[in-house]
């Protein structure tokens, strides 16, 4: 009988213990961090900025490139020009891009989740923000890459992507698509509550050790506004939130002095100033996990001689461009934008992780865009000021005399009927050239629905035709068979 | 459930019993206050029965005359059938005969009433004492105590005590399985000390099984175990002891994957478990399991990582200091282990101190490492290799201005830089003039040079251990002591070990009822190995690299042997390496790793006895380990000398060891280590705690149930620390003055490294078990064991971390039912039957979100910024690994000479975590989720016999076969091209836990002998995409892991020399052959002797599979693909994995004791032991590749070939 008793006084005793033992068995199994402290967040939002690269496929399916056989032979760059589905998961790839948008989203929601949980959220408002803006920017992206471009008409009835606005905590869990327009409407609820909420100085004053030109700033927030009003086309804010980028709307001292001291730099200087903090045109930077530095300069579908013609002969305003492009021995033309930063396995390696530092929002987009609106809004003069402001910076010895952009020029050049369109059209190309090797023509090339011939050496021609079900890259594959998404249509 | 059924059946018998001793005393009183009045009588019976029971005669006795009984209804033996037969006989009489077989006794009453009472018992005494085995004296525990005649009895406990009540005229018996049965008259004494003596003609099954909780009687275990005696294990030389037991044990594969001193074999209990995890068995030592250092998978093994080498605690151990060890392989085994016991357990028991005078032994082993020759290696000799050279040369592939402005370089970069570089002093020439003979002459000294590169690098190494071991004590205390000193001068000129241990252990006895045991190990190590740094995987050519390699054993087999050591004075001859100096000799003599070790345990353990049935033990154990691994590159060394290579810009431009300077991008990188070596230094250091509380329970109801329950709890606590420190610019001849330059620091901080780093691995368990088992006069048992393991590995949250375990089992010793009796042949027969359920935390520790402190990945340090990464997402489903195992035995011996075990199991692997790509829209692209299954089977077979005993002659074998199959079930991996062909292979669905695939090769292009596959596409190519998701192509070659594994033992013996042979084999596995093609080969290289079979010209590829050497032509033409690189993983490159292996010779001789004399000595014993000297079988395509090491470099040798002479005595 007496070990029934111990065996219940056993049982009582480690009962006890038991409860003891969550203490014990609650210390951290090794050196994680938690999230304990403002300045924790703070640095979670680090990671709150996509860290994947969409100029491989973007460039290759846009317009600024060409077959050049003796280039670099690579899936995910050869993929994207043939409009096919992407058969790499790559870094560079349509699929990387996506895990890497969303990866910065949990980053967000994690960091909204703390804050929300916290009893003094009120003092946690600048990461809020940014926590906001930086998830409305990552949704954005995707929502332009595997979505059909926004159209009041019919936003309504296309299937959008995931607006994720909690952290994930089960293994499997599965997503619904929503429609473009919830997207859309998901993005501006975000984008307007965090901007307001946005500090410039809590990235770099007090214990903050940050970046300011890697987080969304009210500048880059507001030239984010500008994007997504455009693309929107709610013309009246992108002209509210351009005006609001710079102090006295200041364009010409913050874009990239491409006719002046770019002109002096060698091409290790220009890369390696390009995508500098410094650079006052780079709004928003990002450090990207990407083979793109070391890859645009010789793939095989890249900008040839064709497309280089094509874009930089000749410009509108008379004179030549003061972009230094370089030539490579495989026929390719190429600015010298970007230098890879290799990251390697181990001191001595020779394998590690390359990365590449994307400019994502710049002072141009801004000034090309109010450039589209003014237009789109019939304000065609102040349409033409900010072209010609482009311009001024991009002509070799601008002279103004000789290089100002006149209604009569565009009409000579363009041979459009429309005011409208021809500064529309101008302003399209000026983008083209200002981004090229950045993906930005991609996004040109969707939302105005520009169709787009790439032919090959071996004499095809494959056509993109405006409506092209293509244009809308195809959702991952386990997005498909583990989130349980719609795929796009084929 | 079980448990709750033994409680209350428990319950009840004590409650009869109870009732039953008052109703005793009652009937006392009666027979006390009347039996004055008994008088004569004379009534007269006649009956006659057959078969009925007593009670039924006394029932008939009262109807057939006036006596009536009385009697309590519960006397037992009232129901023994009995017959009676009576012809008017008188009542007396008959009831004499009827009571005389029972306990029973009666009294006459007056009016005819008979009380049928107990028969008074002779005054009991309760006796005590403790039984011994007569061969060392060891306490016997389990041994059944009885007083002849009687159902009293008991069993002795731990200790081999006991204590019964007897009478002074009773008789006792003591009785256990392979002892001599034993009587002792009780007498006057109240105390028995008896020693038991082996019964020789039942050697086998004597065993008791000890779990690391509880010592077992074999033949009352029921799970599968294997148990050896450490003299047997034990082989002289070898010091893991993790190696000796490769082909003794069933169900045990062992692998030596690498055979430098310290890296643990690959260690597999019944295969692998897991397809994430480590799969190593969990080390138990005298009752505490022990550690790693640094954890380290099974799969790391095999990488030649110096970390390999302090990852197992296992070579802390001296094999001398072993008693036993008891490999616990099924889920009844295990079940104590519960959640961390899914790869078995294996238990080592160390030696205890015996009573008497004190034993002192000592052991001496003196050997000697074979140098490894080329005969046994497949390597082109310099003749071949020159001629290879100038087919290189011929197709422009040694040109002289690419040679001699390339990074490495050997004789050709030797004469080309020759030409380039050097006059003449007296005539203002050139020493080499540019011109073909003169050429042909320069090279004509290598081409005979013939460089016996293992004859450089290796030595027939001396290697002497010495072990001493004292063991004295007392009835109250008893006390072994040993030490141990094994110092290894190297096999190679760049190795060297030295290892002392000390071991010490105390048993007290404070009383009877309470004992104190103190352990007291500790154990260090010092040595030196080549200078290495971690192998990197290079997924986009396909292969590993580790630059600077300078592994003797890799160099003699990658080096070309027309390279030479010394030049024609004599003078080191140095060729080029990374733009710099390079001679081997000279490298390891400045380039070396130095390991010190230092191990201490300390462990406590106490016991009490309550009363004898229960007995609570304590054991406590603080462990502490401190690792420190520097590695020193001294100046002049090629590793420091790459840092300083800058004489020519194309030198700068090309040397990645050079520093380029972001914030001047137009100047060439720069020297930023302008004066002295590196010293790394790295340190770990593990601190464990172990405490745990247990209460046995024993008890023998009417020495027929004996029951046995078990309750305890433990803890466990790991911490380990990993801090490394590297420092630049040590002057290693300036007496250790640093100069560092700081671009140095600015180069790693701008490449995202840390010149220095700690961190942290905290390990938390708390576990609570209970376990019975319950037999039936030792013909049936019952077992079963439940248990709750608590872990901090799974992560913060509170819900995954807690899972019970349990098991149930039975076993049935065959051989004790009456219908045996008869079957004189056999021994012993018992079968046994587990099922249960064990688990181990996988790798995995995301129960609640993991976030990460660490750095952005920028160019400009004044750009970069702290930050935290989500590293996993909140799991809330995560759960530990788990397995349920049935498991079938039969252990059975006849003949008295043979015995035989064979097991089958089945395993069900299930919630194994497995990374799973996901949607991508949680932010977690690749997830660790517990989702793979695995089911697995295999059948154990170990059998011993002595074969033949004629006089001094005699001839035992003992055989190990071991089958192990293994299936993944489910796995939604997305694996590549790339992760599958590897040596050590990868995981996919429907094939084992590691399987082996191949490109598979479809010939030679006909038109320049490149190899053709198909590839990934399927389409006949030389393209192969290594790093496709398209696998469907690849070729499946076989499992990775020995399905077949065993040893096969014999030892022949004349007097007193013995002779054993002991052979190892596997099969059923592939492997991949070294990595010996390329696309380009450098003067540097060696090559295998397949080359010579190559193809030259079209045509060839109709006779050989061996591709070309392209030429420059062909290498533009291919561009960026990589045929050569999918050769090395293509089916060409795949051989059978099956070998036979004489392990160990070893002939043996004891001195006779005449010899002795007076010297003191005991026993003498001289033996010689050969040790890995003949590889019998092996395919032939390995050409000398030893099919269990895998050439990795590093700090990776395979196992020696060893010739050993030991000396043991005894006093």
């Amino acid at each position: 009988m007496f070990t029934m008793k111990h065996s219940y006084s056993l049982l009582f005793v480690a009962l006890l213990v038991v409860s003891g033992c969550s203490d014990f068995l609650s210390e951290t199994p090794d050196n994680r961090t938690q999230l304990d402290t403002k300045q924790k967040i703070a640095e979670l939002l680090v990671t709150a900025y996509p860290e994947g690269n969409y100029s491989m496929f973007c460039e290759a399916m846009s317009d600024n490139v060409e077959d050049n056989p003796t280039g670099t032979k690579n899936a995910r760059n050869a993929d994207p020009y043939f409009w096919r589905d992407a058969t790499s998961t790559d870094q560079d790839s349509p699929e990387n891009y996506w895990n890497a948008c969303y990866a910065a989203i949990a980053a967000t929601n994690h960091a909204l989740e703390h804050i929300r949980s916290v009893p003094d959220s009120a003092d946690y408002n600048d990461q809020k923000g940014e926590a906001l803006v930086a998830r409305a920017y990552a949704h954005f992206m995707l929502v332009n890459l595997f979505a059909r471009s926004y159209d009041a008409g019919t936003a309504r009835y296309n299937p959008g992507i995931p607006y994720v606005t909690d952290p994930e905590k089960v293994s499997f869990k599965t997503y619904t698509r929503g429609t473009v327009q919830s997207v859309y409407d998901n993005i501006e609820r975000d984008l307007l509550a965090g901007l307001p909420l946005l500090n410039d100085d809590a990235y770099t004053k007090g214990d903050a050790t940050g970046v300011a030109r890697y987080h969304f700033t009210r500048a880059a927030a507001h030239a984010f506004a500008v994007r997504y009003y455009l693309f929107r086309r709610d013309y009246e804010k992108v002209i509210e939130h351009a005006d609001q980028v710079f102090r006295n709307n200041d364009f010409v001292s913050n874009m990239r002095p491409w006719n002046s001291t770019y002109r002096t730099y060698s091409s290790t200087e220009l890369r390696a100033n390009y995508t500098k903090a410094t650079e006052k045109a780079n709004l928003l930077l990002c450090e990207t996990s990407s083979t793109w530095a070391s890859s645009f300069t010789g793939l095989e579908f890249s900008t040839g001689a064709t497309r280089y013609n094509e874009m930089f002969a000749q410009s509108p305003a008379g004179g030549r461009y003061a972009f230094s492009t370089l030539y490579s021995s495989a026929g390719l033309y190429f600015i010298y934008k970007f230098r890879e930063h290799f990251v390697r396995l181990g001191m001595n390696a020779n394998t590690g992780y390359p990365f590449t530092i994307m400019p994502l929002l710049t002072a141009e987009e801004v000034l090309l865009s109010r450039a589209e609106a003014y237009a789109m809004l019939n304000r065609f003069h102040e349409g033409m000021a900010d072209l010609n402001l482009w311009a001024s910076t991009r002509i070799v010895d601008y002279n103004a005399g000789a290089h100002l952009l006149t209604y009569n020029k565009l009409y000579n050049y363009y041979q459009l009927p429309s005011t409208r369109d021809l500064i529309v059209t101008c302003a399209l190309d000026f983008r083209r050239l200002e981004f090229l090797h950045e993906g930005m023509r991609w996004f040109d090339i969707r939302r105005h629905r520009i169709p787009v011939v790439h032919t090959t050496v071996a004499g095809d021609t494959l056509t993109l035709r405006a409506d092209d079900p293509r244009r809308e890259l195809q959702i991952p594959r386990e997005a498909v068979s583990m989130g349980g998404l719609e795929p796009n249509p084929r | 459930m079980k448990k709750t059924g033994y409680g209350q059946a428990r319950a009840r018998s004590v409650l009869t019993k109870t009732l039953l001793v008052m109703k005793i005393w009652l009937l006392w009183l009666i027979p006390l206050g009347v039996s004055m009045a008994g008088t004569a009588h004379s009534q007269n019976l006649t009956l006659d029965l057959t078969d009925v029971t007593i009670r039924e005669v006394l029932h008939t006795v009262e109807s057939k005359s006036e006596y009536s009984f009385f009697y309590n209804d519960s006397f037992t033996d009232l129901d023994k059938k009995v017959s009676v037969h009576a012809r008017n006989e008188p009542v007396r009489t008959v009831l004499d005969r009827l009571l005389a077989a029972t306990g029973l006794t009666y009294t006459f009453m007056e009016g005819n009433l008979v009380v049928i009472s107990p028969r008074p018992l002779p005054t009991q005494a309760v006796i005590t004492g403790q039984v011994l085995s007569a061969t060392d004296n060891q306490p016997l525990p389990g041994v059944n105590v009885s007083v002849k005649g009687t159902t009293q009895g008991t069993i002795t406990n731990v200790d081999g005590r006991f204590s019964i009540a007897a009478g002074s005229t009773a008789v006792l018996v003591f009785s256990f399985i392979g002892y001599v049965p034993t009587e002792v008259p009780v007498g006057s004494q109240t105390t028995l000390n008896v020693s038991l003596a082996e019964d020789l003609t039942k050697l086998q099954e004597v065993t008791v099984v000890s779990t690391g909780y509880q010592d077992v009687d074999q033949r009352l275990f029921t799970g599968s175990v294997v148990k050896l005696e450490g003299s047997d294990v034990k082989t002289e030389g070898t010091v893991d002891v993790g190696r000796m037991l490769q082909g003794r044990a069933a169900g045990v594969s062992v692998q030596n994957v690498s055979g430098t001193f310290g890296a643990a074999p690959k260690i597999r209990v019944r295969g692998a478990t897991s397809i994430t995890g480590d799969n190593k068995p969990l080390w138990v030592i005298d009752g505490v399991v022990l550690e790693d250092v640094v954890n380290v998978s099974a799969e790391q093994l095999t990488t030649g990582d110096p970390n390999t080498l302090i990852g197992s605690s296992v070579a802390g151990l001296n094999a001398d200091d072993i008693e036993s060890i008891t490999v616990l392989k099924d889920a009844s085994a295990t079940a104590m282990y519960g959640a961390r016991a899914k790869d078995g357990v294996v238990v080592i028991k160390t030696k205890k101190g015996k009573a008497g005078k004190p034993q002192i032994s000592y052991t001496g082993n003196f050997s000697t490492y074979l140098k490894p020759s080329y005969d046994n290696y497949n390597i082109l000799n310099s003749v071949d290799q020159m001629s290879v050279y100038s087919e290189l040369e011929r197709k422009g592939l040694l040109n002289h201005s690419d040679v001699s402005r390339s990074a490495n370089g050997g004789v050709y970069k030797k004469m080309y830089d020759v030409i380039n570089e050097k006059y003449g002093v007296d005539d203002g020439g050139f020493e080499l003039p540019n011109i073909a003979s003169e050429r042909r002459a320069f090279l004509q000294r290598y081409a005979l040079a013939n460089t016996d590169w293992f004859d450089v690098l290796f030595k027939n190494s001396f290697v002497q251990e010495h072990s001493l071991g004292v063991s004295s004590g007392t009835e109250a205390s008893q006390l072994y002591f040993s030490t141990s000193y094994y110092d290894d001068n190297g096999w190679t000129i760049a190795d060297r070990v030295r290892r002392y241990t000390a071991n010490a252990r105390a048993t007290f006895k404070l009383s009877d009822k309470l004992n104190l045991g103190f352990i007291t190990t500790g154990s260090v190590r010092d040595q030196r190995v080549p200078g290495t740094v971690s192998r990197q995987i290079d997924p986009v050519a396909g292969g590993y690299n580790r630059d600077f390699d300078i592994n003797p054993f890799s160099y003699a087999l990658n080096t070309s042997r027309v390279l030479t050591p010394y030049d024609a004075n004599g003078q080191r001859e140095y060729f080029t390496r990374n733009y710099a100096p390079f001679n081997i000799l000279n490298e390891t003599d400045k380039n070396y790793i130095d390991l010190g070790l230092l191990d201490l345990k300390i462990q406590g353990e106490a016991g009490y006895t309550f009363n004898k049935d229960l007995r609570y033990d304590f054991i406590g154990a603080v462990r502490y380990v401190k690792t420190t691994t520097e590695h020193s590159v001294e100046e002049g060394s090629n590793m420091a000398e790459a840092y300083r290579a800058a004489n020519s810009q194309v030198v700068r431009q090309g040397n990645k060891f050079l520093y380029y300077n972001p914030d001047y991008p137009n100047a060439d990188p720069v020297i930023v280590l302008p004066q002295g070596g590196f010293y790394n230094r790295t340190d770990d250091e593990m601190v464990s705690y172990y405490f745990k509380n247990q209460f046995a329970w024993n008890h023998t109801f009417n020495g027929i149930h004996q029951a046995n329950l078990v309750i305890g709890q433990e803890i466990r606590q790991v911490d380990r620390r990993n801090a490394f420190n590297n420092g630049f610019g040590y002057q290693f001849s300036k007496g250790g003055v640093a100069f560092t330059d700081y671009r140095i620091i600015k180069q790693l901080l701008e490449g995202n490294f840390n010149y220095f780093g700690m961190g942290d691995q905290r390990e938390r368990y708390a576990s609570f078990y209970a376990g019975g088992t319950y037999s039936y006069k030792g013909k049936y048992v019952l077992n079963s064991t439940v248990r709750m393991d608590g872990s901090n590995r799974l992560g913060e949250s509170t819900t995954a971390r807690w899972l019970p375990t349990w098991n149930a089992s039975v076993a049935w010793n065959l051989d004790t039912e009456r219908f045996m009796e008869g079957v004189t042949l056999l021994d012993f027969l018992t079968l046994r039957a587990g099922y249960g359920l064990t688990a181990n935390a996988g790798n995995a520790t995301n129960a609640s979100s993991i976030y990460r402190s660490g750095n952005t990945n920028r160019p400009y340090l004044d750009e970069s910024e702290s930050q935290v990464i989500i590293e996993s997402l909140e799991n809330s489903d995560l759960t530990w690994e788990k397995q349920y195992e049935t498991n079938i035995g039969i252990n059975t011996g006849m003949f008295n000479r043979i015995t035989f075990t064979v097991d089958y199991y089945r395993r069900d692997h299930f919630d194994l975590i497995s990374v799973i790509k996901t949607s991508g829209i949680g932010g977690e692209a690749y997830k660790a989720v517990n989702y793979a299954d695995m089911k697995s089977h295999g059948v154990e077979i170990a059998a011993g016999a002595t074969v033949f005993t004629r006089g001094p002659w005699s001839w035992a074998t003992n055989a190990v076969f071991s089958y192990n199959k293994s299936r993944i079930t489910n796995l939604r991996n997305q694996p590549r091209i790339f992760d599958l062909v590897f040596p050590d292979g990868g995981a996919l669905e429907g094939y084992p836990v590691r399987g082996l695939f191949s490109v598979d090769f479809q010939g030679l292009n006909p038109s320049n002998g490149v190899p053709v596959f198909t590839n990934h596409d399927g389409i006949r190519s030389s393209d192969v995409y290594l790093q496709s998701l398209n696998i469907s192509h690849l070729k499946y070659e076989g499992p990775v892991d020995p399905t077949v594994t065993g040893g096969f033992s014999n030892t022949f013996k004349y007097k007193n020399l013995s002779l054993n042979l002991f052979l190892t084999y596997q099969g059923g596995n592939k492997i991949r052959l070294n990595p010996s093609f390329q696309s380009s080969y450098s003067d540097l290289d060696a090559m295998p002797r397949e080359f010579v079979d190559r193809w030259l010209v079209a045509g060839d590829e109709q006779y050989t599979q061996v591709p070309s050497i392209p030429d420059l032509v062909t290498l533009s033409q291919l561009g960026a693909v990589y045929p050569y690189n999918s050769y090395n993983f293509s089916s060409a490159r795949v051989a059978d994995g099956g070998f036979v292996r004489l392990r160990t010779v070893t002939l043996a001789y004891t001195l006779p004791s005449k010899f002795y004399g007076k010297t003191g000595l005991n026993n003498a014993t001289v033996s010689l032991t050969g040790t890995n000297l003949w590889l019998l079988y092996a395919d032939k395509k390995l050409y000398g590749q030893d099919p269990e090491f895998f050439t990795s470099g590093g700090v990776a040798m395979p196992v020696a070939r060893q010739i050993t002479a030991s000396i043991k005595l005894s006093f």
